[in-house]
């Protein structure tokens, strides 16, 4: 069976990857872009712009952080809690 | 014998009154349980998040040392019984003291890049002056 309109599906295709690729990189969790390999529980300033106004810690849904990230973000804000730099609760 | 970084709570007013000694008691402390001590200095002087034990400031001192793991709890007990101990963290490293104080500097430096490749600044915004201190911001001081 002859191909049909193989050269304008590659071209789209591409054409989606492209735009695909613009929004992952976008999206990428900011540990990753950053290129480091653990989270400084002592970077008040990272992890306070990673929860809530509240003190509760970002969903990754809403931050963008990678699985692994995020748990290691979990790590060091509980550990920032413990030493007083970040509340339990409440601003 | 494991690399650990201790963190040290102490009391603000009796580190104004004589910084110098009460540094030398905690690193006495430190030194009767085993450990040897890489670096040990004053991190920051903040507001806490959050009220311990009646006090709402306090000096945090950062230190690297390596000690035997099971001396670690009789050393939190001993610290436990000084006055001038608010609280205290020691977490364990997973590489030795210079790597991790390597690893831990170019953390800093990512984390201060992706700063300023952020926010993309205006032609007429003035240009920034770069951070002199190592030390992370201490935003947080102003939190209650």
């Amino acid at each position: 069976m002859p191909r049909r309109n193989s050269r304008s599906k590659s071209k789209s295709k591409s054409k989606s990857k492209s735009k695909f690729k613009r929004f992952s990189e976008k999206r990428r969790c900011r540990f990753t872009r950053m290129g480091v390999e653990f989270i400084d529980w002592k970077d008040v300033v990272t992890l306070q712009r990673l929860s809530t106004g509240q003190g509760k810690i970002l969903g990754r849904k809403r931050s963008g952080t990678s699985a692994s990230f995020q748990r290691k973000l979990s790590t060091a804000i509980k550990r920032a809690r413990f030493m007083a730099l970040l509340p339990y609760v409440g601003g | 014998m494991y690399p650990y970084e201790g963190m040290f709570l102490l009391d603000s007013g009796a580190f104004a009154e004589d910084g110098e000694a009460l540094e030398k008691k905690l690193r006495g402390l430190l030194e009767k349980h085993g450990a040897e001590i890489t670096q040990l200095e004053q991190w920051d002087e903040r507001r806490l998040a959050y009220e311990i034990k009646g006090h709402k400031r306090g000096v945090y001192l950062l230190g690297y040392l390596r000690m035997p793991g099971q001396n670690v709890a009789e050393l939190r007990g001993d610290l436990a019984l000084q006055e001038w101990y608010i609280r205290g963290l020691f977490v364990r490293l997973d590489r030795d003291i210079p790597a991790f104080l390597e690893a831990n500097a170019k953390y800093y430096d990512r984390v201060r890049e992706d700063a300023t490749e952020r926010r993309p600044r205006r032609e007429d915004e003035a240009v920034p002056v770069p951070a002199t201190k190592d030390a992370p911001q201490t935003e947080a001081s102003d939190a209650p």
